[in-house]
């Protein structure tokens, strides 16, 4: 198996490079990371996050033959050869394909990601029917890898003020949170020119999204729930 | 309104203008398909009625806040100097502006 991968150190290096790399993986080494691991066993120099290794903690996203994706469930028998392994698009390098995501956190920060309720606090909790709590899939699942966010070029352009699609599917997550008592004041916040609205449905976030999100739709009932609040 | 420009406005302006102007277009290709004027008079007496100008207006209105909401778009995507944005989105606006008002002008002369 070839690969080619992102190398940038730099206390050494003064420009990224690619670097080629070529391994028989053991018939065990099915997925992208298992291959990485062993390559770090040979090139310790290599660099890249990794953590629970089965697509649950988000740590190993990068771009994979162009295209964001975990390692960790990316199998190695699918991928066209030499497969081009970079950090994620337009997030700045920490090193090889490590990359600094305190942008990101910061725009999902800024959505205030927590229940917000200040009526009295009930005897056991806050009950929510079946019904109520059905509004949260497709939502609550979100890992938080960054591989929309990365992917979609309205972040690539203003950064720093739009959101992005991952703040913004947790946005559409509180909104609709039965036990939420801020939906007015999250919409209002959203309600500028770039925070929401600098989204032009690309819909490359809801392609790429290894949990099989869809940051767009929420996006999209996100704008709806403001059409019907302002009337 | 915390903001010089507006979100769901500008938003809302662009998908109502794009369903009149989708309409309106449908609307005069089937006229001109289906009852095509024979000469010139013939397609100003159309023009002249006051359902099918006031159509046109309205159409034309709806053109230029869909441009002005979609080249404002390009800009505040590219363009990241205050200045220059100020600069820019003033110079689409008075284009557009003109253009609307030349156009309100041929159709209502």
């Amino acid at each position: 198996m070839r690969l080619s991968i992102f190398r940038f150190d730099p206390d050494r290096d003064r420009k990224p490079y690619m670097q080629d790399y070529e391994l028989v993986p053991e018939p065990s080494e099915r997925m992208l990371l298992d291959v990485l691991v062993r390559l770090k066993t040979v090139d310790d120099s290599l660099t890249f996050r990794r953590s629970c290794r089965e697509g649950v903690c988000g740590s190993d996203a990068m771009n994979i033959n162009g295209r964001n994706g975990l390692a960790c469930i990316t199998p190695v028998s699918g991928l066209k050869e030499p497969v081009e392994l970079r950090p994620l698009p337009s997030f700045p390098v920490i090193r090889d394909l490590v990359v600094d995501m305190s942008q990101f956190f910061k725009q999902y920060h800024s959505i205030r990601p927590y229940l917000i309720n200040d009526e009295p606090e009930p005897d056991k909790e806050r009950v929510q029917s079946p019904e109520e709590r059905a509004q949260l899939d497709g939502l609550y699942e979100c890992i938080l890898c960054a591989c929309c966010t990365s992917q979609c070029p309205s972040s690539w352009w203003n950064p720093e003020k739009f959101v992005g699609p991952a703040g913004l599917l947790q946005a559409y997550r509180f909104i609709v949170d039965s036990r939420d008592r801020a939906g007015a004041q999250r919409l209002d916040d959203l309600n500028d020119p770039f925070r929401l609205f600098r989204c032009r449905t690309i819909m490359n976030c809801t392609e790429v999204c290894p949990r099989g999100l869809s940051p767009s739709r929420a996006i999209e009932k996100i704008r709806l729930m403001m059409v019907k609040a302002s009337l | 309104m915390r903001h010089a420009l507006s979100g769901l406005n500008a938003w809302l302006v662009q998908r109502l203008s794009a369903v009149y102007s989708l309409l309106f277009i449908v609307y005069l290709s089937l006229h001109f398909l289906l009852e095509p004027p024979g000469s010139y008079e013939q397609w100003q007496q159309w023009m002249r009625q006051p359902l099918v100008s006031t159509a046109s207006l309205i159409f034309f209105g709806a053109l230029s806040l869909h441009m002005w909401v979609g080249l404002r778009d390009v800009v505040l995507d590219y363009v990241h100097s205050p200045g220059l944005r100020v600069c820019l989105l003033a110079s689409v606006a008075i284009g557009l502006a003109a253009m609307a008002a030349w156009t309100a002008r041929i159709l209502l002369g």
